[in-house]
């Protein structure tokens, strides 16, 4: 048990942080208030940092039977401790702002019932502590709580996120689809108990291994599986799931839609990870043979296919900037289960390393969306975006380079995420689907490239004149770090891919680095795989 | 050194001590020396590494408006140096080397790689193109802080920003181990020198120029990728070592490999003539005097120009592969020679018959190697780097002393005019040096080395192409000395150019006065000038950078000893004869009787029978013309067609077409996101039903679909 608890070090530290900034919300001090973000960014911070020195090797070996992937809490709680701390300065002066300022001017007194900042963030790292713990989760009970703990308090934060209706109204829509969605995935996990006779992993990974080698998974086990990837597939914005997403994510201020489309879609994802490991990617069709048992391959296949396929066609329709970056959100959860299709070592790889690379994007994208506002109120429509650059020429060229990004250019990150999934992919056997993706990845060029075209060579029309830049200076300062990381990080590609290698380490000795390292890393290639 | 010491006692015996160096061939070819991997020598990586950092300073300067010489100074004292570190690493070298840096691009596995570093290959190939590309490149980035001090306001920083960018390429081409960072200096060469070019981004002809120049290089760099493609393909490797290991272990031959391996010297030297301005491809350089003078006397005159002539030189056992590639360079070289260098003698524009002498400067060189002289052409390259160089700077200081006065027509008497003298000098020891005047100047001995070795090898045509190498030293004396004699000699009389004069000169009641040169710009002449006498003795040493290097191969030896038996004695005679003629030509026509020339002109102007000739020598032989009707307007009349096809063929019916069906399918499904909750939660759950009820019944779908299709085949 304390070994157990060991790995749960970070999310016991932010935990502590959460204790500590819901008290400071309600401290009378403005300066306190005011350094609320700030101490979220310091926690984040240091868990990022004990993470790496957490998971040592003989600790590992302590638990190493009791997980289905030891390795994985090291990556993914690194990765969300960064992107966490970019999302926190993306929402640095959005809560309280009207109550805020009238205190400061004198015109209203604090009255701690009326503020929310403090909770707003208390929700931001709970629901980080809920993806780390979705890391940790060694039977179904955990699972599902870790990704309710994801979940839940991204409710609120839609509903508190900005003063409208239209926030709160997309909170209800999230809301009550969410429980529908939990719904199905509980139904799904049931079935698996009643298949399997327990709720641990790594046994039902063992019931499945016997119930393969008998003849196939049954029914009741591929029923149940079916249910929970349908169930979490609301997570991931996946079809049939997905349609809440242009509702929530447009009601939503732009820091807690950049945060929707990241964190519980990484739950979701891991989640999706951890309930397929334990069916496994091959002996299902015959001794020896790749691939997952043929039910769950064709939902995944379907929900994949058609997930990029009508994320790609509806954002194409937008007008609004939100919207169609919540379609495009939909589209990419699609080409990442092209990764869970392929399976481990090369998918499962790949799609960790596309959830950095998709979390770094997607908050550059809605980073410069909320960096900017007219009268106080977040700008929403495309066509604010024109002429960006004659105004907010640093803006103009970070969504410039998110949306070359999200396209795909080489040698940007969105280049590099989606060139390992589609190698996966092909190595997979699973070529159609790569090409569907290929053909999708065309089409999406014709909307990303309006979100280049518009800021970098339409001029500016008397709408968009109005736009200023919010007051804060860290909306902008997240704006320019994503984008470093957009054009920087895929110099440190190598690195960062055998980061996401040492999660899932097989005996073939198959990994990117071996076949296709185009790392710019100075060190030899052999050097970069982690021990 | 020592062969520095046989050159001084050499010198002392005249001539015959060129049958010496003809002597100092042991064998016909020798085996590839095969390069060593060196540890600890990563500080040879500075040379390549400060020319980056200095670009990326100026960079600096220019994003922060710096408005004085910094950027000047940076250049002068990264690239000086990397210039001094050129010189260490030249001091301990004993043997090639190979010189890891950085991994670059790493590819492949057990049944094939491609292996691309960040290495540096050293050899005394490389040491001798580095001494005066570094050298050379610092001299001149001094020269130009004077040079371009009218522009400090302007483009300073991104004039040196552009020289050291060319320089970061240049040493990446030049030490690169293998041929893909080759091809990176290549490209990155191609793209400072349109940089420079167009650096007077306001004027339309410099902007044309530097398209031109870009868009003819784009030629020649396909035939060079696909050189390295076939390289690879053939020999399972770019880089040098591998290669020549691979070449050395006599495995391969041009007959074994069938056109693949053909193909690849000829493809070689489609790249090559693209940089160093060989016909066909030669066109770009003429029009690329539109930059500052600086540039065309780093760029288009010292350095970038021999890349074509180093990429031969480097790639010669490839090229050894197929004998006959070599006697087209040769063939290509020489008939460059002699039409640049018509051309040369017709123009009034200074900087533009330096240009079309270095043409024809760089023919003789591919004539060199062609004719399996390499030590003649390496030793050329060396020379010419310098007295090239004094050309352009002195023709630079014209042109800045007379607000952008080129026209030889229009400026005379320069040397008697005050602060002009160390120009005129230098200027004459150079034209001396490019026609070839005996002893005293080393075009003499790098060029005559070439001129003999026509008599001397056997090839297709050699022995006339020897006549035209003669006829063309001819020539090059008369039209290096026209500009000494009108421009330097003669009354004093000058007509200001066209340029804005600056405030500090501004004409003084009405009156031009010229503007001398300073001091920056006197002591770069005076010390390439002194570089350029020093080289007169380094022909020996010129000829070891070769020996251990990937081009040494032997040149074929006289048939005899005796006068007439070995052109080495007699092309001295020659050569020396023909120059003074040209030079005595020059004298009469362009100082002692100026009347004349311009009548021999129009007498022949006025003769139906001759008056092509000199209309076409100075309208270059309508070459500009002929590739415009040929090239130009067939492209032209494509691309129009292709636009239309474009634009209602595949925009129209096709791109639209294609777009309006997922449009389409969007406006179908948009019904669906209407924002109300409950359709929302029907569509879901109806999505799970459908298909939960899809998956499990598609195996069924799937084998009824089989035994139906199976059934109906």
């Amino acid at each position: 048990m304390v070994d157990k608890l060991w790995f749960l070090i970070p999310e016991l530290w932010l935990f502590a942080g959460v204790v500590v900034i819901s008290v400071m919300g309600l401290c009378k001090a403005r300066g306190i208030r005011n350094a609320v973000p700030l101490v979220v960014i310091g926690f984040l911070a240091v868990a990022f940092i004990i993470t790496p020195l957490l998971y040592t090797d003989d600790r590992l070996a302590k638990v190493a039977d009791g997980l289905l992937i030891p390795m994985l809490g090291k990556y993914v709680k690194m990765v969300v401790c960064a992107i966490g701390i970019v999302l926190t300065m993306l929402s640095i002066g959005l809560i309280d702002r009207p109550l805020e300022q009238a205190v400061a001017s004198g015109r209203a007194r604090f009255d701690p019932i009326r503020v929310s900042r403090g909770e707003y963030f208390v929700f931001f790292l709970l629901s980080l502590i809920g993806v780390m713990l979705v890391c940790n989760a060694n039977d179904l009970i955990w699972l599902f709580l870790a990704l309710e703990l994801t979940s839940l308090p991204t409710y609120v934060m839609v509903a508190i996120s900005r003063p409208s209706r239209k926030a709160q109204e997309a909170a209800v829509k999230y809301f009550f689809l969410g429980a529908m969605a939990a719904s199905i995935f509980l139904y799904g996990l049931a079935l698996l108990y009643g298949s399997t006779g327990t709720i641990v992993l790594t046994e039902m990974r063992d019931a499945f291994a016997e119930q393969a080698a008998a003849g196939g998974l049954n029914r009741l086990a591929l029923v149940g599986m079916v249910l929970a990837l349908l169930g979490v597939s609301y997570k991931i914005v996946a079809v049939p799931m997905h349609f809440y997403a242009a509702d929530v994510y447009e009601g939503a201020a732009s820091a807690v839609t950049a945060f929707l489309a990241f964190v519980p879609k990484t739950a979701g994802m891991l989640a999706i990870i951890l309930l397929l490991m334990t069916v496994g990617w091959s002996g299902h069709l015959g001794p020896g043979v790749e691939g997952l048992p043929q039910p769950i391959l064709i939902t995944l296949w379907m929900i994949c296919v058609l997930t990029m396929t009508l994320g790609n066609i509806g954002a194409m329709l937008q007008r609004s900037a939100k919207r169609l970056l919540a379609y495009s959100s939909i589209a990419h959860s699609g080409y990442m289960l092209i990764g869970v299709i392929a399976g481990p070592a090369l998918g499962i790889n790949a799609v960790l390393f596309y959830l950095l690379a998709y979390g770094v994007m997607n908050t550059a994208a809605f980073a410069v969306l909320g960096a900017l506002e007219r009268k106080g109120e977040e700008i929403e429509s495309l066509d604010d975006l024109a002429g960006l650059r004659h105004r907010h020429p640093a803006l103009a060229i970070v969504m410039a380079i998110t949306a070359l990004s999200l396209v795909g250019f080489p040698p940007l990150l969105g280049f590099l995420g989606k060139l390992y999934l589609f190698m996966a992919g092909v190595k997979a056997g699973h070529v159609a689907l790569v090409l569907i993706a290929l053909i999708n990845s065309a089409i999406s060029a014709w909307y990303y490239l309006r979100l280049l075209g518009l800021p970098m060579l339409a001029m500016p029309t008397p709408t968009s004149e109005t736009i200023v830049s919010r007051p804060v200076i860290w909306p902008r300062v997240a704006a320019l770090v994503t984008a470093i990381g957009v054009v920087g990080l895929p110099l440190i590609a190598g690195r960062l891919l055998s980061a996401s290698e040492a999660v899932i380490q097989t005996d073939e000795v198959s990994p990117m680095v071996d076949q296709f390292d185009v790392s710019m890393a100075d060190q030899p290639a052999e050097d970069q795989r982690a021990p | 050194m020592v062969g520095a010491e046989r050159d001084v006692i050499a010198a002392a015996n005249i001539f015959s001590v060129l049958a010496g160096y003809a002597a100092l061939v042991p064998e016909p070819s020798a085996p590839i020396p095969i390069a060593e991997t060196a540890a600890g020598m990563g500080w040879a990586g500075w040379i390549l590494w400060l020319p980056a950092i200095s670009t990326v300073m100026c960079g600096l300067c220019a994003a922060l408006r710096v408005k004085n010489k910094l950027p000047a100074w940076i250049t002068v004292g990264l690239l000086g140096s990397s210039f001094l570190m050129t010189l260490a690493l030249w001091l301990q070298y004993d043997q090639p080397v190979v010189i890891h840096l950085l991994d670059w691009i790493v590819l492949g596995g057990d049944r094939w790689t491609f292996i691309a570093n960040f290495s540096l290959y050293v050899d005394s190939l490389t040491l001798l193109w580095m001494l005066f590309v570094t050298g050379l490149g610092t001299l001149i980035a001094l020269y130009a802080s004077e040079y371009m001090e009218a522009d400090v306001r302007g483009g300073y920083a991104r004039f040196f920003a552009g020289i050291s960018v060319f320089l970061f390429a240049m040493t990446a081409l030049v030490m690169a181990d293998n041929l893909l960072m080759l091809y990176l200096g290549w490209e990155g060469v191609g793209f400072a020198s349109y940089w420079l070019i167009g650096y007077y981004y306001r004027k339309p002809s410099a902007v044309a120029a530097a398209k031109k120049a870009f868009i003819v290089n784009r030629i020649g760099d396909l035939g060079l990728a696909l050189a390295i493609y076939l390289i690879w393909h053939n020999f399972g490797t770019v880089e040098y070592r591998a290669l020549f290991e691979a070449l050395d272990s006599g495995s391969y031959s041009a007959e074994a490999g069938g056109w693949s391996i053909k193909a690849i010297p000829y493809l070689l030297m489609l790249g090559a003539f693209g940089k160093s301005a060989q016909i066909p491809l030669y066109v770009w350089l003429p029009d690329a005097m539109e930059g500052p003078t600086p540039v065309s006397a780093l760029i288009h005159a010292a350095t970038m120009v021999t890349a074509g002539v180093f990429l031969v030189a480097r790639m010669y056992p490839v090229f050894l592969l197929e004998p006959a590639s070599l006697t087209v360079v040769a063939w290509i070289g020489g008939l460059t020679a002699l039409l640049a260098a018509t051309i040369a003698m017709a123009q009034h524009d200074i900087k533009r018959i330096f240009a079309y002498s270095t043409i024809s400067q760089l023919g003789y060189m591919f004539m060199g190697l062609g004719m399996l002289s390499s030590v003649g052409a390496a030793y050329h390259v060396f020379t010419h780097a310098f007295f090239k160089a004094v050309l352009f700077l002195t023709a630079g200081v014209v042109m800045h002393g007379f607000a952008g006065q080129v026209d030889l027509r229009k400026v005379s008497g320069l040397r008697h005019l005050p602060g002009f003298r160390i120009t005129s000098f230098t200027m004459l020891y150079a034209c001396a040096c490019l026609a070839g005047v005996p002893l005293i100047t080393n075009g003499f001995w790098s060029k005559d080395a070439i001129m003999a070795q026509a008599f001397i090898s056997t090839g297709p045509g050699f022995r006339a192409l020897g006549v035209i190498a003669i006829i063309t030293a001819f020539l090059t004396a008369y039209y290096a000395f026209r500009v000494w004699f009108r421009v330097c000699a003669g009354p004093v009389h000058f007509e200001a150019g066209e340029e804005q004069p600056d405030d500090d000169h501004a004409p003084e009641h009405g009156e031009f006065r010229p503007h001398a040169p300073r001091l920056a710009v006197n002591l770069v002449l005076i010390v390439i000038t002194i570089g350029a006498v020093g080289s007169i003795f380094l022909k020996g040493w010129a000829g070891e950078r070769i020996e251990d290097s990937t081009a040494a191969y032997y040149s074929p030896l006289a048939q005899g000893a005796g006068f007439w038996e070995d052109p080495h004695h007699w092309m001295p005679w020659v050569a020396s004869a023909v120059g003074l003629l040209g030079i005595a030509v020059a004298g009469y026509f362009h100082l002692v009787n100026r009347k004349a020339a311009d009548g021999l002109k129009n007498a022949m102007l006025a003769n139906p029978a001759t008056r092509w000739l000199p209309t076409a020598m100075e309208n270059k032989w309508y070459v500009d013309e002929l590739y415009h009707l040929m090239f130009r307007g067939p492209l032209w009349l494509g691309g129009h067609i292709l636009n239309l096809f474009d634009r209602y063929i595949i925009d129209m019916a096709i791109v639209d077409g294609v777009a309006r069906v997922p449009r389409l399918l969007g406006r179908g499904f948009q019904p669906l996101s209407n924002g109300i909750l409950q359709s929302y939660a029907v569509s879901m759950a109806g999505g799970v039903a459908l298909l939960g009820i899809l998956v499990f019944l598609m195996p069924q779908l799937v084998d009824w679909l089989s035994r139906w299709m199976g059934g109906a085949g």
